[in-house]
């Protein structure tokens, strides 16, 4: 009994770092450009087709297709970047939403038109299983929590040294006074975007060997459950986003097991809707920032 | 001849009742003149402006971005069919049961989501359509899951000793005209009455309308039911339309369709809405366009409205309606 519920733990941690590592490259755009990118999830999918795509038409190793499919996305971010992301600086809330929801019906429905609406089998990867301590887990995912884990101290380390992280801070507090003194405000909003979006690919071809199935329609799903997160974790709050993605991967993975698989996808809206009545600012974020 | 006097323009002719008549002609002969698919994308465009009036009073008169429209379509066309093949009631109970359960589901879910603002509003609504369909999917008890409720009889009437009932795409068309009329109609006398003027007021300047004794916080939740009355009334007739109703019901693609008729039509004008869902939905129906591609100019569209022509058609209409009125 025990087991089983460490064991589901475990599995949620595995999800939520999924999770996390496509949220926090949502949440760094929000924190630069205020609009909330409804079109994040479809990175995910860009970077898993591009991965199947080099495993099952160019027969390369999984490891290059990694390459092959975070190259693919920041090609098309950029693309995106220059002409819809950087038009977006000053623009107001709703015309955000507009157009990236409009961007989230190109890809999908480009990549759905190019590849077919199928589903797809993702072969490649590390999916044998090893057990630490009792638990047997695939390889993948533990290679999964660690590359969160990078990642997580890799952007803290970014956004508190480096130039561009301080200029997304900077940016993120006031976009006038970055203007004033000369941050160029729609190349730090493009290069946040870009690395956002290669992190979500990053995290899409990192699990396509643990979901198998790739097909055009997965990135909608994402996107619905990173927008709970980076509400829960306090918009623009990167480590909030990391503790609300576990959060969320735990209690899914929880619901699935206990009240019904069926239920699993509604968790983050249910848990959106709540954590908007009652702490709009987030969980982890001690006053409104926004 | 004093200077002051100047030459009498030219006055053209006002045109606009003539062609207010041959609008109406063509409205009513169309499954004549067009073939059975064209009055078939017709009604689709018919269908889709009811949802479309109800989100411009939203978008375009009050100033609220909303993705629920797409929930409550759905919960008229499950309220309808349900009551259609559980109960057998006639057609019209059940197209006012559809409003009114719509209209009834929006208040306790308007009352929290309306304390948001902008961006986390949006997401509340879009929440509302992802939490619709996962009810509708495993409620099977009550809708039947994945399945979805089929054999929803044709519309029927019974006035005394008349009865008919509608059936083929031709008679169809003209219950779709009827209630689209109707419904415009309605959303035209709302926006007329001193309210709409209200609401326009809140879409300009909350703190301010609110200053002027406007009840904004009842205006806004009022404006939202009549929204989703509006939807759950287009979601009853595409219901009985396409006698079936699915979990597919509620897409967020349909709440991103009725956004592209009420901002590319013109938000904040009637007529843009009817010229928006022929042209977005009524055109793309009738060019047998596959989904895929659609949704791709439907994104493009969203795009090129939101930089590029934010006030969508209204301004061309309006300049078509003065120049054809035969006002400069």
């Amino acid at each position: 009994m025990l087991s089983t519920v460490l064991e589901q733990v475990v599995n949620g941690i595995v999800t939520g770092s999924v999770y996390a590592i496509v949220a926090v490259g949502m949440t760094m755009i929000f924190g630069v450009l205020r609009a909330i990118n409804f079109a994040h999830g479809e990175y995910y999918m860009l970077g898993t087709f591009g991965a199947w795509f080099a495993v099952d038409y160019l027969g390369l190793s999984y490891e290059a297709s990694i390459v092959v499919g975070i190259l693919a996305t920041i090609v098309v971010a950029y693309v995106v970047g220059q002409l819809v992301m950087r038009r977006m600086v000053g623009a107001p809330a709703e015309s955000g939403v507009l157009a990236t929801l409009g961007i989230a019906l190109i890809l999908q429905n480009a990549v759905i038109f190019v590849f077919g609406g199928g589903y797809k089998f993702f072969s490649g990867g590390y999916i044998e299983p090893i057990s630490i301590l009792g638990f047997s887990l695939a390889q993948q995912r533990i290679l999964i929590l660690v590359v969160c884990l990078v990642v997580f101290v890799g952007l803290e380390l970014m956004v508190t040294y480096s130039r561009l992280g301080m200029a997304m801070r900077a940016v993120s507090q006031n976009v006038e006074c970055c203007e004033v003194v000369g941050i160029d405000v729609p190349q730090v909003v493009l290069r946040t975007f870009i690395l956002g979006a290669a992190l979500a690919a990053l995290s899409g071809v990192l699990t396509a060997p643990v979901n198998v199935s790739v097909y055009g329609g997965m990135g909608e799903l994402i996107t619905f459950k990173t927008l709970p997160i980076i509400i829960m974790g306090g918009l623009g709050n990167v480590r909030g986003t990391f503790f609300a993605a576990m959060i969320l991967g735990i209690a899914e993975s929880l619901v699935a097991t206990y009240v019904g698989l069926q239920f699993r996808d509604t968790v983050g809206f249910a848990t959106l809707i709540l954590v908007l009545m009652w702490r709009p600012y987030g969980l982890f974020s001690t006053q409104a920032r926004f | 001849m004093s200077l002051t006097e100047t030459v009498q323009q030219a006055r053209r002719r006002d045109l606009r009742i003539p062609l207010a008549a041959v609008l109406v002609v063509i409205a009513l002969a169309a499954p004549y003149i067009g073939s059975r698919y064209v009055t078939h994308s017709l009604i689709i465009a018919l269908i889709f402006m009811l949802p479309a009036h109800g989100l411009n009073l939203l978008v375009g008169y009050t100033g609220l971005l909303s993705l629920a429209q797409a929930a409550f379509f759905g919960i008229g066309a499950y309220t309808a069919g349900l009551l259609a093949v559980t109960y057998g009631t006639p057609f019209y109970v059940n197209l006012i049961a559809a409003g009114v359960v719509s209209g009834a589901i929006a208040l306790p879910l308007g009352i929290p989501a309306l304390r948001l603002r902008s961006t986390s509003f949006v997401m509340c609504t879009l929440g509302f359509v992802i939490i619709g369909q996962a009810i509708s999917k495993n409620w099977v008890s009550l809708t039947r899951g994945d399945m979805g409720l089929s054999g929803i009889p044709k519309p029927y009437f019974e006035l005394g000793p008349l009865s008919f009932s509608v059936s083929g795409t031709t008679n169809f068309y003209y219950l779709a005209l009827a209630i689209g009329a109707l419904a415009t109609f309605a959303a035209w006398a709302i926006v007329r009455s001193p309210a709409g003027r209200n609401m326009v007021a809140i879409r300009e300047n909350e703190t301010l309308a609110e200053s002027l004794g406007v009840p904004t916080w009842h205006y806004k939740l009022i404006v939202f039911m009549l929204s989703a009355v509006f939807a759950g009334i287009g979601g009853c007739l595409y219901a009985y339309y396409l006698t079936v109703v699915s979990p597919l019901t509620f897409q967020m693609y349909y709440s991103t369709t009725m956004l592209i008729i009420v901002l590319g039509g013109g938000a904040g004008m009637i007529s843009g809405t009817v010229f928006g869902s022929l042209l977005f939905v009524g055109l793309t129906e009738a060019l047998r366009i596959t989904p895929e591609l659609r949704m791709i100019a439907y994104g493009f569209c969203l795009l090129v409205l939101v930089f590029w022509f934010k006030k969508g058609f209204a301004p061309l209409i309006n300049r078509f309606w003065n120049v054809i009125g035969g006002v400069k």
